[in-house]
């Protein structure tokens, strides 16, 4: 039995690495990117195999989903001959053995660091704080109240992704399928309640079993590209739309912010969440987030500001 | 271990799925290929979820189907019917 699981996940390592060196190295630009998105469902089916539930979540709904989807859609932007780019010319070859052998370092260093990381880890004092936490899973507690400042930036981060998308964009171009479709709204009406359905039962999830604000933004995001694809949001383009949607793309950041100053005012100290409101306010974060991101993720799918 | 059987099956169907996605020859092969991965990817899910009494790999296995839908609905717009329209492109569609 030992032995059939083994042979079960030398499969899967093997999958891994040919899907990796395919979707890094194949010559063909379209073949490239659907490796990529096996690469991502590979990988899910790893994180699952190493007891990493939460991950497998979100590298099956963004890994595998939602950046299949825009590399998709990029390779639709791209002119269709030019192919791929040239060798390294003579004056760039230093930089390149410069960044491969700085690479090389500090993944060794990296490495080293773990190795030398105290065992058992952090789990111990993570329990120990779990039920000041006002949340029983673990992974929530972690990325919402222990260490919500790395989860802040985070969507810091991804809302500076869209300023720049937007402030790079000159035109949103006018981006109807090639070739009339008349499944797609059909589909899209039949599938979009889904999308909002299993979010809203992620978000509600992740207070104590794995799910959460990234997988749940990140399935709302899809079932929005789904939607762009159909031409089902005219909304997201009136002028007069333009303050809400700016206000539901900052909202996650916003109420996190809120939240974190709250703490400081209540507690003293920055985003400090007092145990017996933190269950709510961590459920509205949640929200607010998921909303956010996936707002975000689909305005990197329009790739250009709306309502121009 | 039953589940666990089955499932390397699975996988290994699976494999022959990564066959395709290299050979091609044309972008609908090899995003068939991937929607077969996914599929199967789905049904290993299933089993290791009940094989190792974990219920929240369906959860996993919900997201998967949801997002093949997707992929596969951005495929046809944004990518195949593309590679069709642009006769100069015709090439690239049919064999590559």
């Amino acid at each position: 039995m030992s032995g059939l699981v083994i042979g079960f996940d030398l499969l899967l390592v093997a999958g891994l690495a040919w899907l990796a060196w395919q979707a890094l190295f194949d010559r063909h630009r379209f073949s490239a990117v659907v490796h990529f998105m096996a690469f991502g469902l590979v990988m899910a089916l790893v994180w699952v195999r190493l007891d990493a539930l939460d991950i497998a979540l979100a590298e099956a709904a963004i890994g595998a989903g939602v950046t299949g989807a825009l590399l998709l859609a990029a390779l639709g932007r791209l002119p269709a001959t030019g192919g791929h780019s040239p060798a390294w010319r003579a004056a760039q070859r230093p930089l390149v053995l410069l960044a491969l052998s700085t690479a090389l370092l500090a993944t060794l260093a990296l490495a080293w660091v773990a190795w030398q990381l105290p065992r058992p880890g952090l789990a111990v004092p993570i329990a120990e704080a779990l039920p000041e936490s006002g949340v029983t899973h673990a992974v929530t507690a972690i990325l919402l109240n222990l260490r919500a400042w790395d989860t802040l930036l985070e969507i810091a981060v991804m809302l500076t992704g869209v300023f720049l998308v937007w402030s790079l964009g000159a035109a949103l171009v006018p981006y109807a399928p090639a070739t009339a479709l008349p499944g797609l709204p059909a589909l899209t009406r039949l599938l979009h309640p889904l999308f909002l359905l299993v979010p809203a039962y992620l978000l509600w999830r992740g207070s104590h079993a794995p799910g959460g604000a990234f997988p749940a933004g990140a399935v709302l995001g899809a079932g929005g590209v789904l939607l762009v694809l159909a031409g089902a949001l005219p909304w997201m383009h009136e002028p007069r739309r333009q303050p809400l949607l700016r206000l539901l793309l900052a909202a996650g950041l916003l109420l996190f912010l809120a939240v974190a100053l709250g703490g400081l005012l209540l507690t003293g100290t920055f985003l400090a969440i007092p145990a017996s409101m933190a269950g709510n306010v961590i459920l509205a974060v949640e929200t607010a987030a998921a909303l956010s991101i996936a707002l975000m993720l689909m305005a990197f799918y329009l790739y250009g500001e709306p309502g121009r | 271990m039953f589940h666990a059987a089955i499932a390397a099956l699975l996988l290994l169907n699976a494999g022959v799925a990564l066959w395709r996605l290299h050979r091609g020859p044309t972008s609908a092969d090899r995003m068939l290929a991937a929607e077969l991965i996914s599929v199967s990817a789905i049904a290993v899910l299933l089993l290791l979820g009940i094989g190792l009494a974990q219920p929240a790999l369906v959860d996993v296995a919900l997201i998967f189907a949801l997002l093949a839908a997707v992929a596969t609905a951005n495929f046809v717009t944004r990518t195949w019917t593309l590679l069709h329209e642009e006769s100069g492109n015709r090439e690239e569609a049919g064999r590559d």
